[in-house]
């Protein structure tokens, strides 16, 4: 029987770690109804705080397939639970190429676990897909509702279209910088208890 | 009555068809309208399902922000307070059809019966095994991580002593110690009862689509045309 | 029907207990119990039988197994699965659904049975095992006991003849083993090939054929159940068994307060030199409440308590069984007295000084039932430490070695074997000096030696002068170190009086 073939049990793990990571990206998400403007911090809190159960996930199955399903998992989730479907090539999109990073080192090599964790964190935006393509229809809305330019810039300035590229950037900077984060936190736990 | 309960798949065309929708800005009273119309059904169908106070919240809620929005703040208010009520209005009206729909999806859906859609979907058995598993840990990380907040409540470090980083920590690393354990026992309780066998898994709840499904769609479909087609018209 | 011959078999990478030239053989409609202390291999004989050795947990594997005419470690576990279902411990940790519905028809599902065949075995099971109340229910909202129940029924459906059973009721109360046993002797009734690994004899003895005695991976006795019958509790504990009659003369014994409504209950408080005093002990589930503030639990409206407790006094130094049936309120009496539930109105007085709302958080501590739940850090001087208001290195290492667990320090909790973590949790209550400790059934799923190694703690531990409350199922712990027994029924006190 063919070693590198996902099992039931594989199945299992890259469903309870889509779940964690869900959860991280939830909790992060609650920020984001205090203030829209904490959306933007999706960023820089989702790609290090779920690294801590992403770099675990990467040594507990280590076979081709564990990513790509995952991030079909979070675009299912996330178009079931009125997210749209928009971000989800982008997703699908970035889980695979992940995927295919990783397998390059064999999942073994941190140096691409991290590269692959970054071009996986590009999923975070799709978050903002909504929000982007709408962007444009609030601000005119708020200017034919009489107020000033300047001040919807000002609202505006973080979710709008140009600032897309950045974040994406950020996605794939924290993407490596949390790699290190999960990395630290899986040898000071999980391998220190003798679980990885 | 009987419960009007329809197939998942309607369901998952519900909210495919709304996310549509939901992302077009609207500026005929023609497009106000369509959306305003395919928000009252999933409300309908909550309440055909028994779901009455979530219902009712949805229809107050989005009735009020469109009030809001529509004859208050877009005439001449100004400043930072109308501003934020304006901006939560904007996402209130704009996003709350999709979440509506969503809502009464998700709740009124069993595993089951999703699972099945996605069979019947073709979707591949790996991906709807690894989906049942989500489904099934989010109640279960919920429930470990009210024991370990108890935990931690008992021992008064449930402000991480005042570190974030400790916060998190506290609460994430227990938690994936559980998961993993029980992951472990789960995959092997499962691999006795034949998961992972090479065929063709089945459901034991059979699907099929009936009318009321085909028109709920009809309704959906033609929305969505009639609101992509008023745009140009408009 | 199953026959093992000369199986070596030693864990990858793993301490596990292995198997050592281990024969076997168990005829059709036989019912086998195995027993032993924990890690003799009962769990490994149970796994080579349903095939989860070799294929799902690693190792070295000699010798031929044979089940059911099938050669085990050539057939693929699914093929196994219509011939061989498995019960396991952990309630929590076996079903794969997130309701009853689909938990039992999921194997089939998987075998890609017909739908309507799958329907039709659904529903003789539910009829067998009579299930009908708990069909339609998510599984999160069923008790042990019938996650149990549903667990077994899972595996019913699949329509196996030969029926595992790993500790199923480790983590059960009286009346769940009793419908277990239910379970068991309906299989068996049907001819099924029954095979359990168990601690607690008492409620198996009645239904096996067989008993097998293991130590360190090898069949050390072997009885048929006259034999096993005639066996004193002495010959049982010589070999380190829970006893057989003792448990259920227990059970009948503190279970009396328990199981008969009529019998007098003693709410009158009773004062002990240097006791420490609970009261205004009133909590409810569903607060009542006005528009922005809850209204204050009083002594008035106590009848519609989940928990009314106006005066109890605990006496120091002595170890206290908790007692009850299931939903009697033992669970929210614990959470209670650790401050865990913000509404209680409780006071607790002790050496003159009374302490209410979260004060009493620093008086107690709870090692719960699932100890992993209360392990934070990556050592256990560290663990112990978190629980100082000012780190110290000294004292923490003393606590520890007290405890045993010299050695150890620098290791990561989640590294050690439960006993040691219980200790771990244990050592955290101590450096936080907390005077009230709670323990949450700390033996469920132990054998006789470790149940003892845990009696002979909480009686050194409650020595110093502290309230040692133990809430168990184990009326073998009562019997070994509680000098108290407190039962509660329905959220109310129904006697604290001195052990026998």
């Amino acid at each position: 029987m063919n070693e590198n073939k996902l099992k039931a049990k594989d199945f299992i793990t890259i469903g309870i770690f889509t779940a964690l990571v869900f959860i991280v990206e939830y909790a992060c998400g609650m920020l984001g109804f205090i203030h829209p403007y904490f959306i933007a911090s999706y960023v820089i809190l989702i790609p290090i705080v779920g690294s801590i159960p992403m770099m675990l996930f990467y040594t507990k199955v280590e076979k081709f397939g564990m990513i790509t399903i995952m991030s079909v998992l979070i675009a299912i989730i996330m178009f079931v639970t009125g997210m749209g479907w928009l971000g989800a090539p982008l997703i699908i999109i970035s889980g695979l190429i992940a995927d295919l990073i990783a397998k390059k080192g064999g999942y073994k090599s941190f140096k691409m676990t991290a590269l692959s964790h970054g071009v996986f964190c590009l999923w975070i935006c799709a978050n903002y897909f909504p929000v982007i393509v709408t962007a444009d229809n609030y601000r005119k809305n708020l200017i034919d509702g009489g107020f000033s330019a300047d001040y919807c810039d000002a609202l505006f300035s973080v979710i709008n279209a140009k600032t897309i590229a950045i974040l994406l950037i950020l996605c794939i900077v924290f993407g490596v910088v949390g790699a290190f984060v999960g990395k630290a936190v899986v040898r000071k736990h999980f391998e220190k208890a003798g679980i990885v | 009555m009987r419960k009007l309960e329809l197939d998942p798949r309607t369901k998952l065309f519900m909210i495919f068809a709304m996310s549509m929708i939901v992302m077009v800005p609207a500026f005929s009273t023609l497009q106000m309208a369509i959306r305003i119309i395919v928000t009252v059904i999933p409300i309908l169908l909550m309440m055909l399902e028994g779901k009455y106070a979530a219902a009712i919240r949805f229809a107050v809620l989005y009735a009020a922000a469109l009030i809001l929005q529509h004859y208050y703040l877009s005439v001449e208010s100004r400043g930072v307070f109308s501003a934020l009520i304006t901006g939560y209005c904007s996402i209130v009206v704009q996003f709350m059809p999709a979440m509506i729909t969503a809502w009464y999806a998700i709740r009124t859906t069993k595993i089951g019966d999703f699972m099945s859609a996605m069979q019947k979907m073709h979707i591949p058995d790996g991906v709807s095994i690894s989906l049942a598993v989500v489904m099934r840990f989010f109640p279960t990380i919920k429930e470990e991580y009210e024991n370990i907040n108890d935990a931690m409540r008992m021992r008064g470090i449930a402000m991480g002593g005042g570190k974030v980083t400790k916060m998190i920590e506290y609460r994430l690393i227990p938690v994936m110690f559980s998961c993993v354990n029980i992951g472990d026992e789960l995959s092997a309780a499962a691999v006795t009862r034949g998961l992972g066998a090479p065929i063709k898994r089945t459901s034991a709840r059979e699907l099929k689509l009936r009318a009321v499904d085909y028109a709920t769609m009809a309704v959906f479909a033609v929305s969505t045309v009639l609101f992509m087609a008023a745009k140009n018209i408009g | 029907m199953i026959n093992i011959n000369n199986v070596n078999f030693h864990y990858k990478g793993s301490k596990e207990a292995g198997l050592h030239d281990f024969s076997l053989d168990i005829k059709p409609g036989e019912a086998v119990l195995l027993c032993g202390a924990s890690g003799c291999g009962k769990t490994t004989i149970l796994r080579l039988i349903n095939g989860l050795i070799p294929h799902y947990y690693k190792g070295e594997l000699e010798g031929s197994i044979n089940v059911n005419g099938k050669d085990v470690p050539n057939s693929e576990l699914y093929d196994l699965a219509s011939v061989v279902g498995t019960v396991f411990q952990n309630p929590r940790s076996q079903f794969f659904s997130v309701d009853t519905d689909g938990e039992i028809t999921f194997g089939n599902e998987n075998l890609g049975i017909e739908p309507k065949e799958i329907i039709r075995r659904k529903d003789e099971v539910v009829n067998e095992l009579e299930l009908g109340p708990l069909l339609g229910k998510s599984l999160f909202e069923l008790s042990g006991g019938e996650k149990q129940k549903i667990a077994c029924a899972g595996v019913s459906a699949l329509m196996p003849e030969i029926m595992l059973l790993d500790e199923p009721s480790s983590n059960l109360d009286w009346k769940a083993i009793d419908e277990l046993k239910e379970v068991i002797k309906y299989w068996k009734s049907k001819g099924k090939t029954i095979v359990i690994s168990e601690h607690r004899l008492w409620y198996v003895k009645d239904i096996v054929d067989r008993v097998i005695f293991m130590k360190e991976g090898r069949i050390e006795h072997e009885w048929n159940s006259e034999e096993f019958d005639s066996l004193t509790t002495q010959d049982l504990s010589e070999l380190g068994l829970r006893p057989t009659s003792v448990e259920e003369k227990y059970i009948k014994e503190f279970g009396q307060g328990i199981f008969s409504e009529d019998e007098d209950s003693d709410n009158s408080i009773k004062r002990y030199e240097n006791g420490v005093t609970l009261k205004d002990m009133y909590f409810t589930y569903d607060m009542p409440k006005y528009f922005f503030r809850k209204k204050k639990l009083n002594a008035a409206d106590s009848a519609q308590y989940t928990l009314a407790i106006p005066e109890l006094e605990l006496p120091r130094g002595k170890v206290i069984g908790l007692i009850g049936k299931n939903g009697a309120g033992k669970t929210t009496f614990l959470r209670c007295i650790c401050g865990l539930e913000k509404d209680c109105t409780l006071k607790i007085t002790s050496d003159g000084e009374t302490v209410t709302g979260k004060k009493i958080v620093k008086k107690c501590y709870m090692v719960m039932q699932d100890v992993n739940h209360q392990l934070f850090t990556d050592s256990v001087r560290a663990e112990v430490m978190l629980s100082m208001d000012e780190e110290d290195k000294a004292k923490a290492d003393k606590i520890i070695s007290d405890l045993g667990l010299y050695g150890y320090e620098d290791t990561h909790p989640m590294a050690l074997s439960g006993g040691q973590k219980q200790r771990v949790a244990i050592a955290s209550a101590l450096a936080a000096n907390s005077e009230i400790l709670l323990f949450d059934e700390p033996t469920s799923g132990l054998d006789r030696a470790h149940m003892m190694a845990v009696a002979e703690m909480l009686t050194g531990l409650a020595k110093d002068n502290r309230v040692i409350i133990v809430s168990t199922h184990d009326p073998e712990l009562i019997s070994l170190c509680c000098d108290y027994t407190l039962c509660i029924e329905k959220g109310r006190l129904k006697y604290l009086r001195e052990c026998q």
